[in-house]
């Protein structure tokens, strides 16, 4: 095995509008080694995924497999090449069983008829020499996360894959399934057959990896082997630009409280989470995909039950209220996803920025044209919603546009506590400063803004405070004075943990 | 490692057979004359058509899909079938060949209709709701012009053969509790079976209404497939239209109009869902009778016709209320992929 290259990328790059995801990006994976792909949110991992599995074209660059070039990559010609991939979002048929899911568009036939025998026993085979214990005739439905992972794994062997790529495959896994797989990937490994490991979880690194990649704004920042490097490097590999002072904030002394959650827990998403905020201040809620921002956020507004825990709002306990009765009190969610959930897309702007504000504006239930049309002018003008008139359908303005008439909605219902979604996510430089100036206006005049954002420098260069999540909890509570992007990506992905383990010493900490 | 299944009665049973028992029993008590052979015969024979329909209805239902039209192909079909027959006997063919070449129009009718719908869909990508609910209007429009918006009446014993009881053409004991509709159902349910169990095809429909993408990822080529759940549906109502033109000797130009929703409503009494490619055809026939034995149970113990089909309806909502119910129970009791 050794040296001998599986599949190697050179120069790839890809650019979607607006963003260039990948800039002359080189990956190589050696056949029997694991090579972890490492980086933040955004870093364009997914996209070098999709393009070395032939999922997307690459803009520039070339794909090798097996020393060869590749012309007119797609996902099938990828497969007869022996790349398989495994996506973190199972592609699974829930209602039919393992080996009918591992054989899908493969089935083997005797005289047109399935050939039950045999696809259980070339299952069976299969599973068994990878001394995975799942029972052929089982229907996925009924199989653990793991199982199904296992069963994916076996699918696709089944098609002689000699590159596996893994997409996070330990995000819905617990530790001793882990465990299981870091088994199943090493006996993999001894095989001959290349891993790439697509994660942001430090703490596995060590145990799985030979080599590791690390990406960071589309480039690739380095690439070593893993008993070369420490966690430390590595956060500063994924992190490294610095904050520069593109935000300004007015920091005033903290007004009343005005949201308290106290030890809030949601099924396996969120666990003992408390925090508070008061009036005056923009709290930064910071962590990974999928360490519970969101549902946190949509617990406190009342979309998502939980289980235990009490939310106060301005001193009153308030569980149990839903979405439209913390409207009425004040609240408001801007969501991630602002097209979808926080719009009406086809409706005209003047009718999106009331919506919410209808009872209040119209208190005898009859909308009046003139006085809807003047109401949303009197926002379009004050938070500078470049839109030729309020008759303007919300579809055709830009993303920063959009994010105003959210918030504009949002304003026009008096809203005191602001949950902030990603506030600026794909909006361009210029919006984007317009809208964190509303925002430290907002604040400036009394509100309390929770801001949810993967965006380090605007978590740290917006927030009074920052609470750092993972894996449902809250993990650290940081003033804005300390806060550096080390630090919150250490706790982010657990790197402190990582280092109680490893016994290697705490780094020195310096502000960018 | 197949995870501990509950093993009580209750569950083992599909909650369907218990509605039909539950039902049986009231009939029974309130008329005993329910409880004869003769009636279940009778049961049997009243809804071999629906059946056939229905195992249509169930294929599209797995794929995740809906078929509107299938009440309107049956009506169509057996007024094809019955004109083509029909002309050809008075211009002096033989009842055989006019019956081979009426049964081939009659098909080909469903064939058609159904490639027509499954193209929209599976090629146009449709919404199968909009594409057969189109089709429907198209297959009913052309019933009525073709039939005069009457019923064209066929004397040829060849053909009534396919809608009797054996007892009317062969004289051996038992023959009457024997008839043609309830073989070319069992014939259907067979082939279906067998598609649906033991050929890629059928595998196939339950992947794509499982996950299209994941199927498609897989390698499934699932524009074809689609589209061939939906002329396989086609031809299925057409058999039913035939059949039923067979048995009434007549092809009524409005006899399928609510025969659709019948048919979704037995493949979901079945256990069938509209997610995730759950269910089969089994409970498809257990779905046909109970909406069968009710309808008959109530003609039986004598509630005025003009209030059966609410009462019907009640009986299918309670039946689905009991069939959830139970589910959510079974489920409760086992690991659940997720929500």
């Amino acid at each position: 095995m050794g040296d001998w290259i599986l599949i190697e990328g050179r120069g790839i790059t890809k650019t979607f509008p607006g963003v260039r995801a990948l800039d002359g990006v080189d990956l190589e994976l050696r056949a029997g080694e694991t090579h972890i792909l490492l980086g933040e949110n955004g870093a364009g991992k997914s996209t070098l995924m999709k393009i070395l599995s032939g999922a997307y074209p690459p803009d520039a660059g070339e794909v090798f497999i097996d020393g060869q070039r590749v012309e007119h990559f797609d996902p099938r010609v990828a497969q007869r090449m022996g790349v398989g991939i495994i996506y973190q979002e199972f592609n699974l048929i829930p209602y039919m069983n393992v080996a009918q899911n591992i054989f899908l568009g493969r089935f083997p036939t005797r005289y047109g008829l399935l050939d039950h025998q045999k696809m259980h026993a070339d299952a069976a085979a299969l599973l068994g020499s990878l001394n995975m214990n799942v029972d052929t005739q089982a229907l996925v439905v009924d199989l653990s996360p793991a199982q199904q992972q296992m069963v994916e794994i076996a699918k696709a062997l089944s098609i002689h894959s000699k590159i596996l790529i893994m997409d996070e495959p330990t995000s819905s896994l617990s530790e001793r399934e882990t465990e299981q797989l870091f088994a199943t990937i090493h006996q993999l490994n001894a095989k001959g057959i290349g891993i790439i490991y697509i994660s942001h979880r430090l703490q596995e690194i060590h145990e799985v990896g030979d080599r590791v990649s690390v990406l960071r704004d589309g480039q690739l920042i380095g690439r070593r082997a893993i008993d070369e490097v420490t966690v430390d490097d590595l956060v500063g590999m994924m992190v490294g630009r610095s904050v520069k002072d593109m935000f300004e904030r007015d920091y005033q002394p903290r007004g009343a409280e005005c949201l308290r959650v106290e030890k809030l827990s949601s099924g396996n998403r969120l666990h003992d989470v408390s925090l508070t905020l008061h009036a005056g201040e923009i709290v930064g809620l910071a962590g990974l995909v999928g360490s519970g921002r969101t549902d946190l956020a949509r617990a406190i507004y009342g979309v998502d039950r939980y289980d235990r825990g009490e939310i106060y709002l301005f001193g009153e306990a308030i569980s149990g209220l839903q979405a439209p009765d913390m409207v009425e009190r004040g609240v408001s969610l801007l969501p991630e996803d602002r097209k979808n959930q926080g719009l009406a897309l086809i409706l005209p702007v003047a009718e999106n920025i009331v919506v919410s504000s209808l009872d209040r504006l119209f208190p005898r239930m009859v909308v009046s044209r003139k006085k809807e049309q003047a109401v949303a002018l009197r926002y379009v003008e004050r938070l500078r919603i470049a839109t030729p008139s309020t008759s303007r359908l919300a579809q055709y303005l830009s993303g920063g546009n959009q994010q105003k008439v959210v918030l504009a909605k949002w304003m026009c219902t008096h809203a005191k506590v602001f949950i902030f979604d990603e506030p600026t996510r794909g909006i361009d430089v210029g919006a984007k400063a317009e809208i964190h100036a509303l925002m430290n206006e907002l604040v400036r005049e009394g509100a309390a803004v929770l801001m949810i954002s993967s965006e380090l420098p605007e978590i740290i260069g917006m927030s009074d405070r920052i609470y750092v999540m993972r894996a449902g909890r809250i993990v650290a509570e940081i003033p804005h004075g300390d806060a550096t992007q080390e630090r919150i990506i250490e706790y982010a992905m657990g790197a402190d943990e990582v280092r109680k383990k490893t016994g290697q010493a705490a780094p020195s900490r310096s502000e960018p | 490692m197949t995870n501990p299944k509950p093993s009580s009665l209750l569950i083992r049973v599909p909650s369907a057979a218990w509605v039909i028992v539950l039902m049986m029993t009231i009939f029974t008590a309130i008329n005993p004359r329910y409880l004869t052979p003769d009636n279940l015969v009778n049961i049997v024979l009243q809804n071999a058509v629906l059946l056939i329909l229905a195992l249509g209805a169930t294929l599209v239902i797995l794929s995740e899909g809906i078929d509107l039209s299938a009440g309107s192909v049956l009506t169509l079909s057996g007024v094809t079938c019955v004109s083509v027959m029909k002309h050809l006997m008075e211009s002096g063919g033989s009842n055989a060949l006019a019956m081979a070449a009426g049964v081939a129009v009659g098909l080909l009718t469903g064939a058609l209709m159904g490639a027509t719908t499954g193209g929209l869909i599976a090629i146009g990508n449709m919404p199968p709701f909009i594409a057969s609910l189109g089709m429907m209007g198209v297959g009913s429009a052309l019933s009525l012009v073709l039939a005069n918006s009457t019923a064209i009446y066929i004397s040829n014993p060849l053909f009534s053969f396919l809608g009797e009881k054996l007892d009317q053409s062969i004289d051996l004991p038992w023959m009457q509790y024997l008839s043609m509709p309830t073989f070319i159902a069992i014939a259907v349910f067979s082939v279906i079976w067998v598609t649906l169990y033991h050929t890629p095809f059928g595998r196939y429909v339950i992947a794509i209404g499982g996950n299209e993408s994941g199927a498609r990822l897989s390698g499934v080529n699932t524009v074809v497939w689609k589209w061939m759940v939906y002329l396989v549906a086609g031809v299925l109502a057409s058999i039913s239209g035939i059949t039923l033109a067979a048995r009434l000797e007549a092809a009524d130009s409005i006899v399928g109009v609510g025969w659709e929703f019948d048919a979704i409503a037995a493949t979901i009494l079945g256990g069938t869902s509209f997610a995730k490619g759950k269910g089969g055809t089994g409970g498809t026939v257990l779905g046909v009778l109970v909406i069968g034995v009710a309808r008959n149970g109530l003609n039986v113990i004598g509630v005025p016709s003009l209030w059966q089909p609410a009462l019907t309806g009640t009986i299918i909502i309670l039946a689905i209320v009991f069939e959830t119910v139970l589910s959510r129970w079974k489920e409760g009791r086992r690991w659940v992929w997720h929500d």
